[in-house]
């Protein structure tokens, strides 16, 4: 046996099981959407079952789920905006411009993301409510979800920009450009993989957020995906399984696409900030 | 009222002649007493005349377990109200477990709904709801008596006040695999059957299904089984009395049936736990709803004409159940429609019959004349499933062993507070689990209990 030949069987016996444990919730969720509702409870049924779209037909004709996808892909890209557009210039000073207090507040940013929303929907119901008048409206989400997605992009951004060498800059400094030139010439390009690794981690966190949600929205054409699925696919303490796992796996595969179209500039963005 | 046999599925049906003439003789005697009081009934101004409600009414409720019975209040009860009232209204519904937070968040705000449904009494936000007496008194007006499982849940004899209304409750009974307890010979009809039936269940790969866990049904079926020992939360007089030597019992009882016949899951269940637990088919006997009954059917699993259903089974103190969960709306301070919101609620609690029949029985209503028992009983004697007229006793449960949450008191502010951060399936678990002993996790339990009595004591609401 070589021991290149021993190197791929290392890597495949590691990497194959751990592949099948990752993949089967979906296989699971797919398997599930697929099922006729009273089979579901069935144990002899698990594997062998008559295979049904009425699961999907559910969801598309009875459900507002098409204006869920919509409302969370709303909020999604405006919070995606406003993090980049904060967290971008954020994180740039608070790498290069100031020092010591910088590394501080920097941490002290990170402290606030640790704060969860089940401490904070409380205070922000009123703020939210009473003086900005956005109750049942998506721009509550869009203004209140920056509160957390920036903290963690500026932290990743942050880590990222302190590895790429100073040089680059000084030497874009001295052929004439501006701070501001040197940042969009030279910094961003090559931040590439960190500002992806942003807009994905941004894009879920707000695509799965719940508590705030449930709590700013009501209406159930303003809902998005994570309050709209457990709210009209369980009734009382009957979960419509099939629903829900179609509902579920109808995001999961565009995101899934995403994550492994860029998957190694994801890597190298989360990655980035480990190595000087 | 008909009692039950001491033998499940064994509960006549039918009327003696001496029962018969003896209920003709009461309804002919009502009859005449209303008639000869309907000139007086109908005399003098009515509270609400609805000329004044113009705007919107929002409502936010429960997604209700049985379809039909949103289907029926969105789109006809509502319409036609808001037509007939000249007010726009809108209901939202979401999950039954989310409804807390979204109470927090619009007190929180000072904004929000005009109707807020719970499935629980909010006795903790007494001061943030108006007095709902006058909606109360304007029913009893028309259809008779508030109840009383309603009257204790809602109304707060120390301040005087009623802190939400009442439209129905649900009643929870025993659902038990009639061929599964067939085969070992047994049936669920006292704690201590159930007991000794346990570990055969398990033998047999169906055991009992009775959660210990943070969750709603683990809440009341446990608070419930504490009830049939003779151990209560607080006394009559609103009294913690939680540390007794039949509280210590009944928690080592119930260990023993976890012990010899549950398995570990039962302390992470979620409240749709034991329903899917009898869906799958293994599970031999669970306290729910009639929610786990309809869906079997609905869905034609194998087992359903083999689903029974019971009384809570029988302790050493007797047989005293719980409601399975109680519909509350109340009407916030901020609320922007007040008087829309208070005719709307009177109106739904006087057509308890319409909302019960959409229900499927599910509901129960809390103005008995509105619907009354007797005439429940005959449509639930009427439902086609097998076993024909397994859901009649059903009736026999609403009217006689359902009880409310803090019983022999009354449902308070402490009793919300203790059920809502579910000490009760902490304070078994504790002790199935092997963290404490019965009499330790008692005790432990009853300081805390004393805590938040002490609390609400110096807020002058218990």
């Amino acid at each position: 046996m070589t021991s290149a030949w021993r190197q791929r069987a290392f890597a495949y016996g590691v990497a194959v099981p751990f592949a099948i444990v990752l993949a089967f919730p979906f296989v699971w969720m797919a398997v599930t959407s697929l099922k006729p509702e009273a089979q579901v409870y069935d144990p002899t049924k698990v594997w062998h079952f008559h295979p049904t779209l009425a699961s999907y037909g559910f969801l598309f004709h009875h459900t507002e789920y098409v204006r869920w996808l919509r409302n969370s892909c709303f909020v999604g890209l405006l919070v995606v905006l406003i993090t980049l557009a904060v967290a971008l210039p954020a994180g740039y000073a608070l790498a290069r411009l100031s020092g010591r207090v910088g590394r501080s507040m920097g941490v002290g940013i990170f402290l606030t993301y640790l704060v969860p929303p089940t401490l904070l929907f409380l205070p922000l119901s009123r703020v939210i409510a009473q003086y900005l008048h956005l109750s049942d409206r998506l721009w509550a989400l869009v203004v209140v979800y920056p509160s957390f997605t920036i903290p963690f992009a500026v932290w990743l951004l942050m880590g990222f920009f302190k590895s790429i060498p100073q040089e680059l800059e000084d030497a874009a400094l001295v052929d004439g450009c501006s701070r501001l030139g040197a940042l969009v010439r030279i910094v961003f390009p090559i931040s590439i993989p960190g500002i992806l690794t942003v807009v994905i981690f941004t894009f879920s966190l707000a695509v799965n957020e719940f508590v705030y949600a449930i709590t700013f929205i009501s209406s159930s054409s303003n809902r998005t995906l994570t309050v709209g699925v457990p709210t009209d696919l369980i009734r009382g303490d009957l979960f419509n399984w099939p629903g829900i796992m179609g509902a579920i796996l109808i995001p999961s595969i565009p995101l899934a696409l995403v994550y492994n179209a860029f998957l190694n500039r994801f890597i190298a963005g989360f990655t980035g900030g480990a190595f000087r | 009222m008909a009692d039950v046999n001491d033998e499940p599925g064994k509960e006549t049906h039918g009327l003696s002649r001496r029962e018969l003439l003896k209920k003709a003789g009461v309804g002919a005697a009502a009859a005449a007493a209303s008639g000869a009081a309907a000139p007086f009934s109908f005399a003098g101004p009515l509270r609400f005349k609805g000329r004044w409600l113009k705007g919107d009414l929002s409502i936010i409720q429960w997604v209700h377990f049985v379809p039909a019975y949103d289907d029926w209040f969105d789109n006809t009860w509502c319409k036609q109200w808001g037509q007939r009232n000249d007010v726009q209204v809108h209901v939202e519904h979401i999950n039954n477990t989310l409804l807390d937070t979204r109470a927090a968040a619009e007190v929180a705000a000072g904004q929000g709904h005009d109707l807020f449904m719970n499935l629980h009494p909010m006795a903790s936000y007494e001061d943030q709801v108006i007095n709902h007496k006058s909606i109360i008194h304007e029913i009893q007006h028309k259809v008779g008596k508030y109840g009383q499982l309603a009257q204790l849940s809602t109304y707060n004899p120390k301040t005087k006040k009623y802190f939400a209304v009442s439209d129905n409750y649900v009643p929870d009974p025993v659902i038990w695999r009639h061929d599964i307890w067939n085969g070992i010979g047994a049936a669920p009809n006292t704690w201590e059957h159930v007991r000794q039936a346990a570990p055969k269940l398990k033998a047999v790969n169906h055991p009992i299904g009775i959660g210990q866990s943070q969750e709603l049904d683990s809440n009341m079926a446990l608070i419930a089984f504490l009830m049939c020992f003779g151990s209560f939360i607080q006394n009559a007089h609103n009294r913690p009395a939680l540390n007794t030597k039949r509280t210590v019992e009944a928690v080592k009882f119930m260990t023993d049936i976890y012990k010899r016949g549950e398995d570990a899951s039962i302390f992470a269940w979620n409240p749709a736990s034991n329903n899917n637990y009898l869906y799958s088919g293994t599970a031999s006997m669970i306290l729910n709803a009639i929610s786990a009954t309809r869906t079997p059917e609905a869905q034609h699993l194998p087992f359903a004409d083999d689903l029974w259903i019971w009384p809570i089974p029988r302790g050493p103190h007797g047989r005293l159940g719980l409601e399975h969960v109680m519909s509350c709306y109340s009407i916030w301070k901020f609320a922007k429609n007040k008087a829309a919101a208070e005719k709307f609620l009177a109106d739904l609690c006087i057509a308890g019959k319409q909302a019960t029949l959409a229900s499927q029985l599910y509901n129960f209503p809390t103005f008995p004349g509105a619907f009354p028992f007797s005439k429940i009983r005959r449509t639930a004697a009427a439902d086609p499933h097998k076993p024909h007229g397994k859901y009649t006793v059903l009736t026999t449960i609403a009217e006689k062993y359902t009880h409310n949450i803090g019983y022999p008191g009354t449902t308070n502010a402490a009793i919300d507070e203790i059920f809502s951060k579910f000490l009760i399936p902490q304070m078994f678990a504790q002790v199935s689990q092997g963290k404490l002993s019965a009499a330790d996790s008692v005790r432990a339990t009853q300081k805390q209990v004393r805590q938040i009595f002490a609390k609400w004591r110096a807020r002058g609401k218990v």
